[in-house]
């Protein structure tokens, strides 16, 4: 009996070991989507748990209020158009489809003027509470099968509303094992370089 | 222990937060509105519930053989005429028929009929509401009425899903394996859905 509790609680801890996010995680190290995901969660760790800074919602949660409106249509043709066979849907169907392919233009531009591959903004607020909050926004190019990653990060200072801006270029190859792991200790130097730079930069102006 | 080893594969979704995999079930739900809007829309556009078909039969040959996939229209202000290609629905059997259009009768006095078509279709359509058909198909060697409902002569414009007015010959292959094997379908669908809901963007 106490040993059928105990191995289920380390069943248990096991679990929710995996589930957790810091644990260091193996990949399918040729495939590009995952290995940019990764990079992308490494950056937004060192930003956010080792610096502190809030991580901003908004840009995810617009693309979300897209997606979902855009769904809603479509789900909404669906209904309509089973309630009310085709000939009597025809004006509801017009007008879902073509409020679902402006949603679409609309997600498009969004992607392309409004994310513009930014995957983290985070606000660095005061700590007096005074000063507006300065905001790092950063973004990543990993093109499809090419093994340069393109990391830029960009520093919008609060006091003086001055953006700088900062960029590497470097093979994927210089922060995974073979075995598709990770090196944190190799890739978070060179996040906080260009974190050092650009806070470094608007001191010394 | 083995059991949790082997959901290596659940690790992206393990990763992701509730905006993540909000976001995966989204983009799953688009892929599927895409396809369906596009439908939707070529139904309106063509005017037909069911514009793109497969033929399942081979009573059209030599014109369509099985697998072809014809395209449809259903203009209401376009009359029906002998020797068309109609795909139409007959009560109580679920799979609509292509077959081609052998006699027709028409309600409208002939002159003013073919005056009015001639001046415009559009004002026509209002007026032959009322057109009785009979269909066969190419490779029977009987027409239709043993196919229609009991009692049924005659075909009339209700029962239209569309014209034929385009084809692509073998296309609708798949499909008839699909409808021939319901499972084979329905583990392509399951298996493609799971895939885009644990892969990550």
């Amino acid at each position: 009996m106490a040993t059928n509790t105990k191995s289920s609680k380390g069943l248990k801890s096991k679990t929710t070991d995996q589930w957790s996010v810091d644990k260091s995680v193996k990949i399918d190290k040729w495939d590009g989507v995952a290995v940019k995901n990764n990079l992308d969660d490494a950056v937004k760790k060192v930003l956010v748990e080792n610096h502190g800074y809030t991580e901003s919602h908004s840009l995810m949660d617009g693309r979300l209020l897209i997606c979902t409106v855009s769904v809603g249509f479509a789900l909404y043709a669906l209904l309509w158009d089973y309630l009310h066979p085709f000939p009597q849907s025809r004006n509801v169907l017009i007008a879902c489809v073509l409020s679902y392919f402006a949603m679409m233009t609309v997600l498009w531009f969004y992607t392309m003027f409004c994310e513009r591959g930014c995957f983290l903004v985070a606000h660095d607020k005061d700590k007096a509470g005074i000063d507006p909050d300065n905001v790092w926004r950063v973004s990543s190019v990993l093109k499809r099968y090419d093994d340069m990653y393109q990391l830029t990060i960009s520093y919008f200072d609060g006091v003086t509303n001055e953006t700088t801006a900062s960029s590497i270029s470097k093979s994927v190859a210089n922060f995974f094992d073979e075995n598709g792991l990770l090196c944190t200790d190799l890739f978070e130097p060179v996040v906080e370089k260009i974190h050092t730079e650009l806070s470094t930069s608007k001191k010394t102006k | 222990m083995g059991f949790i080893d082997n959901l290596d594969f659940l690790d992206d979704v393990r990763r992701m937060n509730k905006r993540q995999l909000y976001y995966q079930v989204l983009n799953f739900g688009m892929i599927v509105s895409s396809a369906l809007m596009i439908w939707k829309g070529l139904m309106v556009v063509t005017g037909s519930e069911s514009p793109i078909v497969v033929v399942l039969s081979g009573s059209m040959e030599p014109a369509f053989f099985r697998g072809d996939l014809l395209f449809l229209t259903n203009y209401k202000e376009e009359p029906i005429r002998v020797g068309e290609i109609v795909v139409f629905k007959v009560e109580g059997r679920e799979i609509p028929i292509v077959h081609r259009v052998l006699k027709v009768h028409e309600k409208s006095v002939c002159f003013a009929f073919i005056l009015l078509f001639i001046l415009g279709s559009l004002l026509l359509l209002r007026e032959d509401g009322s057109v009785k058909f009979l269909t066969k198909g190419d490779n029977n060697q009987v027409d239709d009425r043993g196919l229609y409902a009991a009692g049924q002569h005659w075909l009339q414009k209700k029962d239209v899903v569309g014209r034929a007015r385009g084809y692509v010959p073998y296309v609708g292959t798949v499909t008839i394996l699909m409808n021939d094997y319901p499972k084979f379908k329905y583990l392509i669908l399951a298996s493609l859905g799971i895939f885009v809901l644990i892969h990550r963007e």
